[in-house]
């Protein structure tokens, strides 16, 4: 995982052509085999679920809906779980490498709701949350360990 | 006396989310403090800080303590721990879900029973 001031991005080879990947992003029964169970279409604009079964927390449910096909090199999402989390997209992006496909994932928007998103764009971001996260935190949790809180 | 309280992660977003109170963590970071000093930066009233203090202190991120006529308080940062581990479930959801899709392509290119896909992840895996 990479951290961006965003959200988050994920990257991976796959040993397949690039069309052949873009065809599991974007077809419904595809993607309830990879990624969860949808009402998928690929249509600019349409509205749909993925609905997966309830973990812990979370409802398993996010509401979706397409922003951009570009075949074969992109395709965005809106994606929606649960509130108070803001609505983030998600984005694929396709490269023809040797060998294969790389596929990059970028969940972000974390940035774009409310004043929880802020939050969230704080913490990924270079400012507060992250100098504390990232520089501060572990010291801290480790003097907390050492005093027995931790 | 210590005072904490258990809330949700959301919570927690909520509450660092008013810069006067990510000013107060980064003062109590330093250590614990009691509630004159942490007022002292601030251009709002006492009472003002006070209610700040009480968001984080509800919230568990920080505990209160008296000591003597004064009230002191320390800073609990795995209430922040929480917020990373959050963002960690997201980076594993995608994670899983990336390595099915290659499971995925196999199955739909090879015979049965191929091995999943070669991955590659980010240089900057570790990142959290």
């Amino acid at each position: 995982m990479t951290v961006t001031d965003d959200g988050i991005v994920h990257e991976v080879v796959y040993p397949h052509p690039v069309r052949r990947v873009w065809a599991a992003l974007t077809d419904r029964a595809a993607l309830a085999d990879w990624l969860m169970p949808n009402d998928f279409e690929p249509r600019v604009g349409h509205r749909f679920t993925f609905r997966a079964e309830p973990q812990g927390t979370w409802s398993g449910i996010v509401r979706c809906q397409v922003l951009e096909l570009a075949e074969p090199r992109r395709f965005a999402l809106s994606w929606a779980g649960d509130p108070p989390l803001p609505v983030t997209t998600v984005t694929f992006t396709l490269e023809p490498v040797e060998g294969g496909t790389r596929l990059r994932l970028e969940h972000s928007g974390f940035a774009a709701g409310g004043p929880p998103a802020l939050t969230v764009r704080d913490i990924l971001g270079q400012g507060w949350g992250s100098k504390l996260l990232r520089e501060r935190l572990p010291a801290l949790l480790d003097r907390m360990a050492a005093e027995g809180h931790g | 006396m210590t005072k904490t309280a258990k809330h949700a992660t959301e919570d927690v977003f909520s509450a660092i989310a008013h810069p006067l109170r990510r000013r107060l963590l980064d003062l109590l970071a330093e250590g614990e403090q009691p509630v004159n000093r942490l007022a002292m930066p601030f251009e709002v009233s006492r009472p003002a800080v006070s209610q700040h203090l009480r968001v984080l202190l509800e919230v568990g991120l920080v505990s209160e303590r008296r000591s003597g006529r004064e009230r002191r308080y320390r800073l609990h940062p795995d209430r922040l721990r929480d917020i990373r581990d959050w963002l960690a479930t997201y980076d594993r959801f995608w994670q899983e879900r990336l390595t099915a899709l290659g499971a995925h392509l196999d199955k739909a290119t090879s015979p049965p029973a191929r091995g999943v896909a070669q991955l590659s992840r980010s240089p900057k895996e570790g990142e959290q």
